[in-house]
């Protein structure tokens, strides 16, 4: 019965239950049951806790307890503890725990519980995978008032100390450990949980997979951390199935088949309890079969069963069958499952047990409504060694005039059944999907147009053949309306059905039922054999007798070494199809030689790259570890990312250009044109391309004080004495033997070159020189010591100013600036700052600001004013540190206007 | 029979430039080996996939440039690895002086629990021999590492020394794999169905017990 339709009524319209399942909440020394529902509103879910009426149909059987939000804060964990017993089979204990509060519970055993846990998990998956989107739960506020917490919950809900709340993601399975329990402390405990037997590895798997899952949040969100070296890889999920897919292909050259013995049981008790050994059905084989497969129908007819699944009478049948399982082998329950009256027992003889994995088991009712399990069946899908197995049994529909239900039954178990893959990419399994399937149960087809005398007569000649032409299932199957590809063998035992209880005497009640071949096994793959199909006469608890079949079925075994072989070649075909995919490129050169770079002169190569890969390539230079950009500053990639397509290429232009911010350490040698370029390509290799080159150094960018110890061109400077320079201090006057230059001749050359020639130039410093007649002149400062400079005097005007803004300290030290800002408003106070700047600064400033004036005395001519000059010469000899707002730009000139009248 | 997870394992090759770390990868991934020398300038890699104890286990391995020039970069690609090849040339007794080098780099920028092996490689070229097997022996005794010599030429432990180094990373992250282990859902499988047989093995004779165990 789906609750979540009881839970939805109590909800709001933008909210919606999406699953719900029965729960006990483990107290201290009680449980009690709660219904549990996963509610989802505008992308965010919670769980929502009910006590509930034992089963919730309308909204008045439930009452709201608690909510619990699924936030990263949120964990749900499988747990054990030391007193619980722990069955194989046993229903799945977690935990789920939100911020401090911890929750234990308990859920039936089964894929409900499972599909529950599934999509809590996936829920929280969502959570996480977008760990940004801070959820609000606005929605579940108006629950909060109406939400009474009951003194037993409260008590459950206790703090948390045996979770680490710190990091809920990093959950670990902590495993089911078993303990022995006596069946009376089983049965004292809740009812819907102790159910049954079955296997619990069922329920661990889903954990499990939820496990993998949840890996792989982690490892997409902590990428970083060097913990996550080790990868379990899903997301490789691709690769995995190109696996699956080649080895399923060549599958034949790595197995071999081996025949293993299936014993097959139906038995429909109608209703009663075990009464008798069922030792002539089990164990009729002289040699013990390899493995049993039993189905069960009308396990139980009472109201109970039907409504609440719950009946005494599965642990009965199930210690009957325990032990009249053949007495010469050791048989592991694998698993049981159950749908009101209908089970199906899974044993294997022991020592196959470990051949057995990938066990789903699965429910369809088909009873009322077309839903309801008093009809049905059940199934246990599993693979044994490296064959895939489905075993159904199912009772279908009654009646004798009821054959076309019976074979719409058929249709609607075999495509509403669905196993569920592990692989959460595959589509669901169905049955028929399966290399073997085994199907018994109670068929219900009967024997038509004959009369119960002409049968009973048939039968008394064991004329089983003629009346098997009767048979409602024989002529379905002919015309193919039901079990098409089944098989069925020969029918050499009297009907099954029905029989007056306790006896061997056909039905002798007012309805005086024809006999009929209710009971049936049939199956469906290659290699298998019927070695015996009967029924067991002398078994008589109930109006059916039980009906066996040894089937000696060729399962696919692995023969390890050829296995490992056609593995490996797998592999090394995908691994070399890998690696043919990682991006590659063709670099048209490794080295690059930049040759006599100068200051502010543009020099470029061009890198061209080739994509000779297989697949399109993302590439970009990437910076190198302790290192802010890709390149030094004085080198650009351009562009420094982007996308080639397969085959195609694309021209990179490596720039190399000195300014005055690189110029320094370049002119003095503490650093050369030589760096290391890294072109890293997406999940691909790394280039390394290396940049080497010569500098030629230049007063541009050179200090004041190094400059006025340079009596010769800066270029004809042995290298050593430069850096030493550099490294001296500029108020450190004494060190030197050498009387040192009043200013640097550079600066003396220009202006003097200006005040020969310019003092009547017209928009002197205003109008722009010629890019290539400054490299001359630089070239001229540098390298020699001519009468006169080249070019034009804006030219000249214009190197002057560079000149000054190239300068690493400017005139006026940046120590002093602030000071300047200060006393802009007195003439005095800033004479007073000027005369405490370094010698060498003092006189560049005085120099210049002579020079200045003394143009201004021709304005006349050369229309400068104070202003204009004041605001042009301002800017470089009063640089700021940081970043010059406009006040202080206008008390700069302020400043500097002092000197100029 | 097949492992549903896999495991991702980077492997580095390093040593001087020209003892054949390309080739050794070369022969490795594609079994084939190209006589001329180019050298490597940058890092590369290639993956292959090896069968351990029945784990599929991914290697990603990381060639890296050799000439001296380049090792403040390659230098920091060593923390990403989990092992390491220290690989010099039989015939060159200055690259096998070189391991010292390269080693104590490994120490100094490679995490700690990284897993080394020391490689001769070039044993084919007889003639040539500088560094006989028994220095190879005792260096890397002394650094308490696994020691091979191979041809990339002949194909000479190729794939042993690439298996034996992928072995022992894997026994070094054993723990972090167990606990992958667990989340693996046919192991479980099998555990929950020995439990199941020790059960029922016990209580057999005893009837409460014998399906409730
Ligand atoms: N005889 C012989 N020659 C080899 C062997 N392995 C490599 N070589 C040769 O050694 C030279 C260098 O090999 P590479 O693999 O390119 O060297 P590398 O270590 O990658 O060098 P870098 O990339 O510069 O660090 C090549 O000419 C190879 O042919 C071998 O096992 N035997
Ligand atoms: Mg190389």
């Amino acid at each position: 019965m789906d609750q979540s339709v009881a839970i939805q009524e109590t909800l709001g319209k933008e909210e919606n239950c999406i699953v719900a399942a029965q729960c006990d909440i483990l107290l201290e020394d009680c449980s009690e049951s709660r219904l549990l529902g996963l509610v989802e509103c505008a992308k965010e879910h919670a769980i929502f806790i009910y006590t509930h009426r034992r089963m919730a149909i309308t909204a008045d059987d439930v009452s709201l307890e608690d909510i619990i939000p699924i936030t990263l804060d949120f964990a749900v964990v499988e747990v054990s503890s030391p007193e619980q017993l722990v069955v194989v089979g046993a229903d799945t204990r977690v935990r789920m725990s939100y911020k401090n509060e911890k929750l234990e519970l308990r859920l039936p055993f089964g894929s409900h519980s499972r599909f529950f846990l599934g999509e809590v998990n996936k829920a929280w998956s969502d959570v996480c995978r977008l760990p940004t989107q801070v959820p609000k739960f606005e929605w579940t506020k108006k629950y909060k008032k109406s939400i009474k917490r009951q003194e037993a919950t409260k008590q459950a809900i206790a703090p948390l100390e045996v979770l680490s709340t710190k990091n809920n993601q990093h959950q670990k399975i902590e495993k089911v450990s078993d303990k022995k329990g006596s069946l009376e402390k089983v049965k004292s405990s809740n009812s819907i949980s102790q159910k049954s037997k079955g296997n619990s590895s069922q329920d661990n798997q889903s954990i499990s997979s939820r496990e993998e899952r949840d890996d792989l949040v982690r490892s997409s969100s902590h990428t970083a951390s060097n913990k996550a070296q080790i990868l379990a890889m899903p997301q490789f999920g691709l690769r995995d199935n190109l696996i699956r897919c080649e080895l399923l292909k060549s599958e034949d050259s790595y197995t071999y088949l081996e025949n293993f013995r299936f014993f097959l049981g139906t038995y429909n008790v109608n209703g009663q309890t075990p009464k008798e050994s069922l030792r002539p059905w089990l164990s009729c084989t002289p040699d013990p079969p390899d493995i049993y497969c039993l189905g069960f129908q009308e396990l139980d007819l009472s109201k109970e069963a039907f409504f609440f699944s719950d009946t005494p009478k599965e642990l009965e049948w199930m210690k009957a069958v325990f032990e009249a399982l053949h007495e010469e082998a050791n048989y592991a329950l694998v698993k049981l499952i159950r749908l009101v009256g209908i089970m199906l027992i899974f044993y294997v003889k022991k020592e196959h047990a470990e051949f057995i994995s990938d066990v789903e088991a699965e429910t369809v009712g088909t009873g009322i409504m077309g839903r309801m399990g008093n009809k049905g069946a059940v199934s246990i899908r599993f693979r044994f060694h490296n064959s895939d197995i489905c075993v159904v049994n199912s009772h279908l529909a009654a009646h004798v005039e009821e054959y076309e239900r019976r074979n719409q039954d058929f249709k609607d178990i075999c495509s509403r059944l669905q196993f569920r893959q592990l692989d959460p990419t595959q589509p669901p399994l169905t049955i028929l999907k399966h290399n073997v399937v085994l199907w018994i149960g109670d068929l219900n087809y009967r024997i038509s147009d004959l009369d119960v005398d002409s049968v009973k007569d048939l039968i008394s000649k064991n004329d089983f053949e003629t009346l098997h032409s009767y048979d409602q299932l024989k002529r379905q199957i002919d015309v193919e309306a039901v079990f098409v590809g089944f098989k069925e063998g020969e029918i050499d035992f009297q009907p099954t059905y029905k029989y007056d209880t306790g006896s061997d005497k056909w039905d002798t009640s007012e309805k005086c039922r024809i006999p009929a071949w209710c009971d049936r096994i049939l199956w469906k793959g290659k290699n298998i054999q019927q070695n015996h199909y009967k029924s067991h006469m002398d078994v008589r608890t109930s109006d059916h007798k039980p009906v066996s079949s040894l089937l000696i079925i060729g399962i696919k075994r692995v023969n390890p070494e050829a296995y490992k072989k056609t593995f490996e070649e797998i592999v090394r075909n995908i691994d070399k199809m890998e690696n043919e995919c990682i991006p590659s490129l063709s670099l048209s050169k490794r080295e690059f030689h930049f040759k006599d770079v100068k200051f502010m002169q543009h020099h470029a190569e061009t890198l061209n790259l080739f994509n000779d890969g297989q697949v399109p390539c993302q590439f970009e230079f990437i910076q190198k570890p302790n290192e802010s950009t890709y390149s030094k500053p004085w080198l650009t990639a351009n562009p420094s990312k982007g996308f080639i397509a397969q085959g195609a290429s694309m021209d990179i232009d490596l720039e190399v250009f000195v300014n005055r911010t690189t110029a320094p350490d370049l002119n003095c040698g503490k650093q050369e044109i030589e760096d290391i370029l890294v072109l890293h390509l997406e999940r691909g290799k790394d280039y390394f391309i290396s940049v080497t080159g010569n500098y030629l150094p230049s007063c541009y960018g050179t200090s004041i004080y190094s400059l006025c110890h340079m009596k010769e061109p800066i270029q004809d400077m042995p290298k050593e004495t430069l850096l030493e320079l550099a490294e001296k201090s500029p108020n450190d006057d004494t060190a030197t033997d050498e009387k040192p230059l009043d200013i640097p001749k550079e600066l003396w050359m220009m202006v003097d070159h200006l005040f020969r020639n310019a003092v009547d130039q017209e928009d002197l410093f205003q109008q722009p020189g010629l890019r290539t007649e400054f490299a001359e002149i630089r070239d001229c400062l540098d390298s020699g010591m001519p009468d006169s400079l080249p070019g034009s005097n804006h030219s000249v005007a214009e190197a002057l100013l560079l000149f000054l803004d190239a300068l690493p300290e400017p005139v006026i030290p940046f120590p002093f600036y602030q000071q300047c800002l200060e006393c802009s408003s007195s003439a005095g106070q800033c004479e007073k700052v000027i005369s405490m700047l370094p010698q060498f600064h003092k006189n560049v400033f005085n120099y210049l600001a002579a020079f200045l004036r003394e143009l201004l005395k021709n304005s006349a001519n050369n229309r400068l004013e104070v202003a204009i000059l004041a605001t042009i010469f301002a800017s470089l000899l009063l640089r700021s540190p940081t970043k010059q707002d406009f006040a202080e730009k206008r008390k700069t000139q302020e400043f500097f206007q002092h000197f100029l009248t | 029979m097949a492992k549903q997870y896999d495991v991702l394992f980077r492997l580095l090759l390093l040593g001087d430039s020209g003892v054949g770390k390309t080739c050794l990868l070369c022969r490795f991934t594609d079994n084939e080996f190209h006589p001329s020398h180019i050298s490597t300038i940058g890092v590369d890699f290639k993956m292959k996939t090896l069968l351990i104890d029945g784990i599929k286990v991914r290697i990603q391995i990381w060639d890296t440039a050799g000439q001296e020039r380049y090792q403040t970069i390659t230098k920091q690609y060593y923390r990403r690895a989990q092992g390491i090849f220290l690989v010099y040339d039989i015939t060159s007794e200055r690259s096998f002086q070189h391991i010292m080098k390269w080693a104590s780099d490994v120490d100094e920028y490679a995490p700690d629990k990284v897993r080394k092996i020391l490689v001769g490689n070039k044993s084919d070229d007889v003639e040539k021999r500088q560094v006989a097997t028994e220095q190879g022996v005792k260096l890397a005794m002394a650094y308490g590492m696994d020691f091979f010599e191979t041809s990339a030429f002949t194909n000479h432990n190729i794939t042993e020394t690439f298996t034996r180094l992928a072995e022992q990373v894997l026994a070094a992250n054993k723990k972090d794999l167990d606990l992958l282990r667990i989340s693996l859902n046919d192991e479980l499988n099998l555990t929950a169905l020995e439990e199941e047989e020790g059960l029922c093995d016990s209580a057999s004779g005893d009837q409460q017990k014998a399906c409730w165990c």
